[in-house]
């Protein structure tokens, strides 16, 4: 998984959710839809109008002129990650998020498999699958024209941890990307045949990555630790070199993985070592 | 080495890991003469080097807590939210106004989390009593105003900064103050999810029972 990076619009100015609608149902202003589709997101808005308005700036297309400094279908790429947000109401959404799925645009194809994972949409399992399906020599390749791979590889192992349903397809498609040539990649994988298994080995794998040279994989172990919520990683994610907020993310991880019926003193105990 | 060499090393350091090895050595040598330069490494927008600094401007303490806050005028955010960890980490309460002002109004969620959990740990042993109430009432305010801070990590800090004023400062706690205390830490233990708690609403409901099975307060 990749840390999460604080986004440009924190220090924004507040609007309100009456405002953010205005703003998305605006087609000639994208920068303001771009905005708005984060902000109906980030406040995991339960408007009527949320849903629908979201739906239909997933179909926007806008082509990438060179030097103009907006990511390709910017509006559609945030508004497929804001509806990945707003929770069960937005089952409705999952036939155009398979839709996306197999997009031309690798970014928009990256938000659909998110969102698919976050709204446990176990009806994509087999399309995530197919993506995945040609092995880490094809659909692991790096791609011809940028620094991707050929598919956003990522995203889509992640996806189908999130969905929960195991079985040896499954299973086989992870592990062949468990040694892909990309230690991100091995990291993800893990994290799904972790939540999927229980094994330890695969724990052991992510354990591994948090001592590797890299800190931009150390931190996706991180991460990926945390979403699996495997707690014999405790003091091992403790001791990591990086941020204390991303390592206070992963412990969070880990407490919310289990019952609530007993307290985590161990786990809180190096939480609050970190703050 | 003696810690003239040790600061020489760091300004002669000529890459990104040399200058962390060297802020590091410096660091673990604890002596106050180290804490004009290891506040200058706090403005070269190296966190590990920076993290490094803060160890050993914490591991120095009460020498350091005057240099660090003249130092709090500079225009440099990155060096200021350094500084305020440090103070967090010393726990000295001449740095309280620092830490009641970055809670409340600090754009970055990692020193509003430093701050929170610096005013539950004021090391107030060497005031006056009068004082100590004082100091240990508006601590208690300022976490309480933070209680609804939007990211999860602050409201955190702030159930952890509350348990260590009420299991630390219990007895200079009114028995009007405490139980504000202890209704914030309720208010917080409690979701909307019967089924789901969240690591903050965990970390209050344990802050809770450590406060009402400790004995160490007064009530």
């Amino acid at each position: 998984m990749s840390a999460p990076s604080p986004t440009p619009f924190e220090m924004a100015e507040p609007i309100d959710e009456e405002e953010a609608l205005r703003w998305l149902r605006a087609t000639d202003d994208p920068s303001a839809q771009y905005y708005a589709a984060w902000w109906l997101g980030r406040h995991r808005s339960q408007h009527p109008d949320t849903l629908p308005l979201l739906l239909a700036a997933m179909r926007q297309r806008r082509a990438r002129q060179i030097g103009d400094g907006v990511e390709e279908n910017a509006v559609a790429r945030n508004a497929t990650r804001a509806v990945g947000k707003l929770g069960p109401h937005a089952s409705e959404a999952i036939p155009t998020l398979l839709e996306l799925l197999d997009d031309p645009d690798y970014g928009l194809r990256e938000a659909a498999a998110r969102s698919l994972g976050s709204l446990k949409a176990k009806a994509a399992l087999p399309a995530l699958l197919a993506r995945l399906q040609s092995g880490p020599d094809v659909a692991g390749a790096r791609a011809l024209d940028s620094a991707t791979l050929v598919e956003p590889c990522e995203a889509l192992l992640e996806a189908i941890g999130d969905l929960g349903i195991s079985g040896d397809e499954v299973l086989g498609v992870l592990e062949s990307f468990s040694t892909h040539e990309r230690p991100v990649v091995q990291s993800s994988a893990c994290r799904s045949l972790l939540q999927l298994t229980q094994e330890p080995r695969w724990g052991e794998r992510l354990k591994a990555l948090l001592l590797h040279p890299q800190l931009q994989v150390r931190r996706a172990a991180l991460m990926d630790l945390g979403a699996a919520g495997w707690r014999p990683a405790t003091q091992a994610i403790a001791a990591t070199l990086a941020e204390n907020s991303l390592k206070l993310i992963a412990l969070r991880g880990l407490v919310e993985s289990a019952p609530s019926d007993s307290f985590d003193e161990e786990i809180f105990e190096v939480m609050d070592g970190l703050l | 080495m003696s810690v003239e060499q040790l600061i020489a090393s760091v300004r002669s350091a000529d890459s990104a890991d040399a200058l962390l090895s060297a802020v590091e050595r410096l660091s673990q040598a604890k002596h106050p003469a180290a804490t004009t330069c290891l506040l200058e490494i706090l403005g070269f927008n190296n966190p590990g080097a920076a993290v490094a600094a803060v160890d050993g401007l914490i591991a120095i303490g009460e020498p350091a807590v005057e240099p660090i806050l003249a130092s709090l005028h500079t225009n440099n955010y990155g060096a200021r939210a350094w500084s305020v960890r440090a103070l967090a980490g010393i726990g000295d309460p001449r740095g309280l106004e620092v830490l009641e002002r970055a809670l409340a109004t600090d754009v970055g969620p990692s020193v509003r989390r430093a701050a929170a959990s610096g005013l539950g740990r004021l090391d107030l042993r060497s005031l006056p009593e009068d004082q100590v109430s004082e100091l240990v009432e508006r601590s208690l305010q300022a976490l309480l105003a933070a209680c609804g801070d939007g990211e999860w990590i602050v409201r955190y800090a702030v159930v952890v900064g509350l348990e260590g004023l009420a299991r630390h400062q219990g007895q200079r706690v009114s028995d009007l103050s405490l139980a504000a205390l202890k209704r914030a830490l309720a208010g917080l233990a409690v979701g909307s999810d019967p089924l789901f708690h969240d690591v903050v609403q965990r970390r209050s409901a344990l802050a809770l029972h450590r406060i009402d099975n400790s004995g160490g307060t007064h009530g």
